[in-house]
């Protein structure tokens, strides 16, 4: 009963019984699949309420803790529990889940049912990944997402959906393949050590020994490829091009997020000599990227590419903010993630509602959109100007504390993350002029329809998050800076395990 | 031996006699009651589910029989539950596909079941000479089965498999003459350990004869051809019950060995097996070939298990019927979906998620539990197989199997792909499902739940894998 009664076990089983029950769905109720559908991302959505209401901000260690032995002869445990950080992805997972089973109504025409069932499976593992505190259970979630999402693309995507599909599956698993093997080299090693098996994440914290550089190796790629870091991101514009409108909202605004998650949880505490000695080429890594990036988003003529790109620069910002081990910039990493996760969704919902009334994602078959769908553009506006970081938004809170505080650290490196941050304005600007401003060069651009109430409903959270956070983001950041402070504390060479996750709540 | 335990032997030879006694029972009657004819298939069913629903949790003792020539030990009884289960679900398929010979009816079942017996009394076997007479019980008949189609692809695989597998007998035969000239008793106790260059070469023998059957490479060579000639469901219980009884026998004949030369042997096997066969896979069209390809890799991983230690020993005994419940319900999907004596290409399979969505479903769990992807229990499997030997100080070969996984996701997917991704050539009606789609998503369920809730077949393989 207690995997039921515990609000964190209840956000993973809950949307994992909807979605399985969803795909058993007969043909013949496929009509029924939508509302049901969005019925189970709003339940989803309510345990995530009721773990945000009942987190308590000033406790550090882990919430809503569960233990329960679940294959004692590998000394697996079902070992969940939250910190801030967690915290914060998981209600972004439950938020945009719901925005985009909404948004997904009119845009899913084919074998509904099996949607709406690898949606909320999808939220299901995310949730599990951000929820584990036992590294069997981490890698089990972190893999089973990756099957819902496959579907989603390859099934529901664009035109070459089944090569992005297949590529975001091959390139995910080949990257945690040594992850896998790492992963048993380490539990290996403590069942050496101590006799016993065991894959809790504290149990395991400074059993590494001398391989530590190698096992943070494989660890790291998992990540990287995820993130993604460059020059490990090639999958990444195919697969968020080409996936539906949900499946491209929950890719860019959590999927992504899991990499950094997987430093911040599991790769940084698990290795921290190893991990202060790459920190320096990881911030390179993402800095670049913020660049490079950046560069490319410029030059895209895809919407959908060009957000793509933009979530790798942003990602990039992240990664350079939590491999400074500065609490200002790690608190702001966690913040941006959360802030990210919000604007890129929204853009993905945006575009995707374009290409709902359009059926294209190029930029020039638009033009003067302002002038036809007014409300549409403000609300658009909006978003890109939260994705920029203008200030009032919540973008600029996270990138800025991000720069203050990895400045002290990687001067360069945040020298380079901050033009990023200019030429982030040179393209969604760029965007945003070439969509809804000039003439209206076609016929069709005239008669689209503007947001109709039921994208509202998806939209105006988001929207309230972006002021919310922008104006007022000392609610969010009294409980993700105990988390950024117990990481800082997790890399330092010698440092103790963190503690123990907190029986109940 | 105190009355319990001989009530329990006497239950327990009740499942093997119970086959042997429908076997002859299909092969006779229909000549002398005619409504029996056509109804071997249920008879060989009825025997199996019989055996497995009156199937006794065995005590922890190990109780010889026939002056120690077969013992009954928990192991056995686990390996001979699996050979129930494996022979009822080809009995399915069997009858499902209509794919048993009209006119050898009776013969097709009594091959079958006799072949299981081989299994059984290949598993219960406490002497190597015993357990030769038990394989070849267990080969004969499913030479003959590969061939009973008499079609061209069939007759080629039969007589493929049967060149081969005699090689592969000979080979063992002469390994057990060798260790039968240092330690005559030839028991598996009086073998263990034995030491000299006779008893080495001997083991060596001993050991390719039975990679043979577990199709480990450099002894794969027939696998392709004969899956792919054989009818499907024939395939599935080679890939199934032969390949278990073949990885049986090597983990018992690997437990036999001190650290060594000969243990670096099967170091070699599995690394060599998982490299080869999976990238061979890669090429495959077939899909029946696929699956041969795959059941070649999944013993290399199989073999990964032995050097884990008694916990290596349980994985493989979880391993061994959740790799049999993907890949005989591969082969039932095979079966299902038609395309001639070598069975449908990959690409045949396009829309069969339209077509027939439960079972394209199965077949994906199937897929994705063969590559080891979570929740399905091959996940699990994997897992346990690779930690043990991780814990066994096999670190490089986990490396290896981690990354070969990872490669044999390519193929596995592709049919993923060509299911629910790819638009068929033409549009195709729903159709209606048989016995083989309600026992493929049967399968998928098992799997999806073995995983989940290992335990329930972890405990018992823990309990077994004290008795080898």
């Amino acid at each position: 009963m207690e995997l039921l009664t515990n609000p964190l076990s209840l956000m993973i089983l809950l949307p994992a019984a909807a979605g399985l029950a969803l795909l058993a769905l007969p043909e013949r109720f496929a009509g029924a699949a939508a509302p049901l559908g969005a019925a189970a991302a709003f339940a989803s959505l309510c345990v995530a309420a009721r773990l945000w209401l009942g987190f308590d901000p000033a406790v550090t260690a882990m919430q809503f803790g569960l233990d329960r032995p679940w294959l004692p002869y590998f000394g697996i445990t079902y070992s969940l529990g939250i910190d801030g950080l967690s915290l914060a992805l998981i209600i972004l997972a439950a938020l945009l889940t719901a925005a985009g089973a909404l948004a997904s109504f009119g845009q899913i025409k084919e074998s509904r049912p099996a949607f709406y069932g690898c949606l909320l499976l999808t939220e299901a593992a995310l949730a599990g990944v951000f929820a584990a505190r036992d590294l069997f259970v981490f890698y089990l979630f972190w893999e089973a997402m990756l099957v819902p999402m496959y579907f989603l693309v390859g099934v529901w995507g664009g035109e070459r959906r089944v090569h992005a599909a297949v590529k975001f599956f091959v390139y995910t698993v080949a990257g945690s393949a040594l992850m896998l093997a790492a992963m048993l080299w380490l539990a290996a090693a403590r069942h050496a050590a101590a006799g016993a098996w065991s894959f809790r994440i504290t149990d395991l914290c400074g059993a590494a020994g001398p391989a530590q550089g190698a096992l943070f190796a494989a660890f790291a790629l998992a990540f990287a490829v995820k993130v993604p870091l460059i020059p490990l991101h090639t999958w990444l514009p195919d697969a968020h091009a080409e996936a539906p409108t949900a499946g491209s909202v929950l890719l860019a605004g959590l999927l992504l997020k899991t990499g950094v998650y997987g430093f911040i949880r599991i790769g940084v505490p698990l290795f921290p000599q190893a991990a202060a000695a790459a920190a320096p080429w990881l911030a390179g890594a993402g800095a670049a990227g913020v660049i490079y990036a950046s560069l490319a988003a410029w030059r895209q003529r895809d919407i959908k590419r060009l957000i793509a790109y933009s979530s790798i620069a942003h990602l990039g910002l992240v990664v350079v903010g939590i491999m400074s081990f500065d609490l200002t910039a790690v608190s702001g990493a966690a913040l941006q993630m959360f802030n990210h996760g919000v604007s890129t969704g929204a853009l993905f919902l945006l575009a995707g509602l374009l290409h709902e009334r359009r059926h294209t994602r190029l930029i020039e078959d638009y033009g003067g959109l302002a002038a036809s769908v007014p409300a549409f553009a403000a609300v658009f506006l909006v978003t890109a100007l939260s994705s920029i970081g203008l200030p009032g938004l919540n973008g600029f809170v996270g990138e800025a504390l991000v720069l203050f505080g990895s400045f002290r650290v990687y001067p360069w490196a945040a020298a380079a993350a901050l033009s990023g941050v200019v030429l982030s304005a040179v393209y969604m600007l760029g965007l945003y002029q070439q969509v809804f401003f000039g003439p209206l060069r076609r016929t069709e651009n005239r008669v689209i329809a503007d947001l109709r109430p039921r994208e509202w409903a998806c939209l105006l959270p988001l929207l309230a998050l972006m002021f919310y956070v922008g104006l007022k983001p000392g609610a969010l950041l009294r409980r993700l800076e105990p988390a950024a402070a117990s990481y800082i504390e997790s890399a330092r060479p010698g440092a103790l395990p963190p503690a123990a996750p907190k029986e109940g709540k | 031996m105190n009355p319990e335990l001989s009530s329990y032997a006497a239950s327990a030879l009740a499942g093997p006699l119970l086959l042997a006694a429908a076997a002859f029972a299909g092969l006779i009657l229909p000549l002398f009651l005619r409504p029996l004819r056509g109804a071997q298939g249920l008879l060989a069913l009825g025997a199996a589910v019989t055996g497995l629903v009156f199937f006794r949790r065995p005590p922890s003792a190990e109780l010889a029989l026939f002056g120690g020539a077969l013992t009954l030990t928990p192991l056995t009884a686990y390996i001979w539950a699996f050979a129930l289960a494996a022979t009822a679900a080809v009995c399915v398929i069997s009858i499902s596909a209509q794919a048993e010979p009209e006119e050898f009816r009776g013969e097709y079942y009594f091959l079958l079941l006799m072949s299981a017996c081989g299994l059984m009394a290949l598993a219960a076997a406490g002497d190597l000479f015993t357990a030769f007479i038990a394989l070849e019980l267990m080969s004969l008949p499913v030479y003959a089965l590969a061939g009973i189609t008499r079609g061209k692809a069939g007759l080629e695989a039969a007589l493929k498999y049967f060149m081969l597998g005699s090689f592969g007998s000979a080979l063992l035969i002469m390994g057990i003459a060798l260790l039968n000239a240092v330690c005559p008793s030839l028991s598996f106790a009086a073998l263990k350990g034995a030491q000299g260059t006779a008893a080495a070469a001997g083991f060596m023998l001993a050991t390719a004869g039975f990679a043979f059957k577990t199709a480990l490479v450099p002894f794969h060579m027939w696998v392709p051809d004969v899956y792919e000639g054989a009818p499907a469901q024939v395939s599935a219980f080679m890939a199934a019950a032969v390949k278990a009884g073949g990885a049986l026998l090597l983990c018992r004949l690997f437990c036999l060995l001190d650290a060594g030369p000969a243990r670096e042997a099967f170091w070699w096997l599995a690394a060599v097996t998982m490299v080869t066969a999976n990238l061979a896979a890669l090429a495959q069209d077939g899909l029946k070939r696929l699956l041969a390809y795959s059941s070649v890799a999944q013993a290399g991983y199989l073999a990964t298990a032995f050097f884990g230690g008694e916990q290596g020993r349980a994985a493989l005994l979880y391993y061994v019927p959740v790799y049999a419940a993907a890949t005989v319900g591969a082969f039932a999907v095979a079966a299902a979906a038609g395309g001639g004596e070598k069975g449908p290409a990959v690409k045949d399979l396009a829309g069969l998620a339209r077509r027939r969505p439960w079972l394209a479903a199965a077949m994906a769990v199937f897929m994705l539990s063969l590559a080891g992807i979570p929740p399905a229990a091959g996940f699990f499997a994997k897992f346990y197989a690779f930690a043990a030997a991780a814990a066994g100080g096999r670190g490089g070969l986990v490396v290896l199997a981690a990354v070969m996984s990872a490669v044999s996701l390519f193929y596995y997917l592709r049919v993923t792909v060509v299911m629910f991704m790819a638009a068929p050539e033409a549009e195709q009606a729903p159709e209606a499902g048989g016995a083989g789609e309600v026992l493929a998503v049967l399968l998928a369920a098992g799997l999806l739940a073995a995983g989940l809730f290992s335990g329930a077949l972890l405990g018992p393989a823990a309990a077994a894998a004290r008795w080898f």
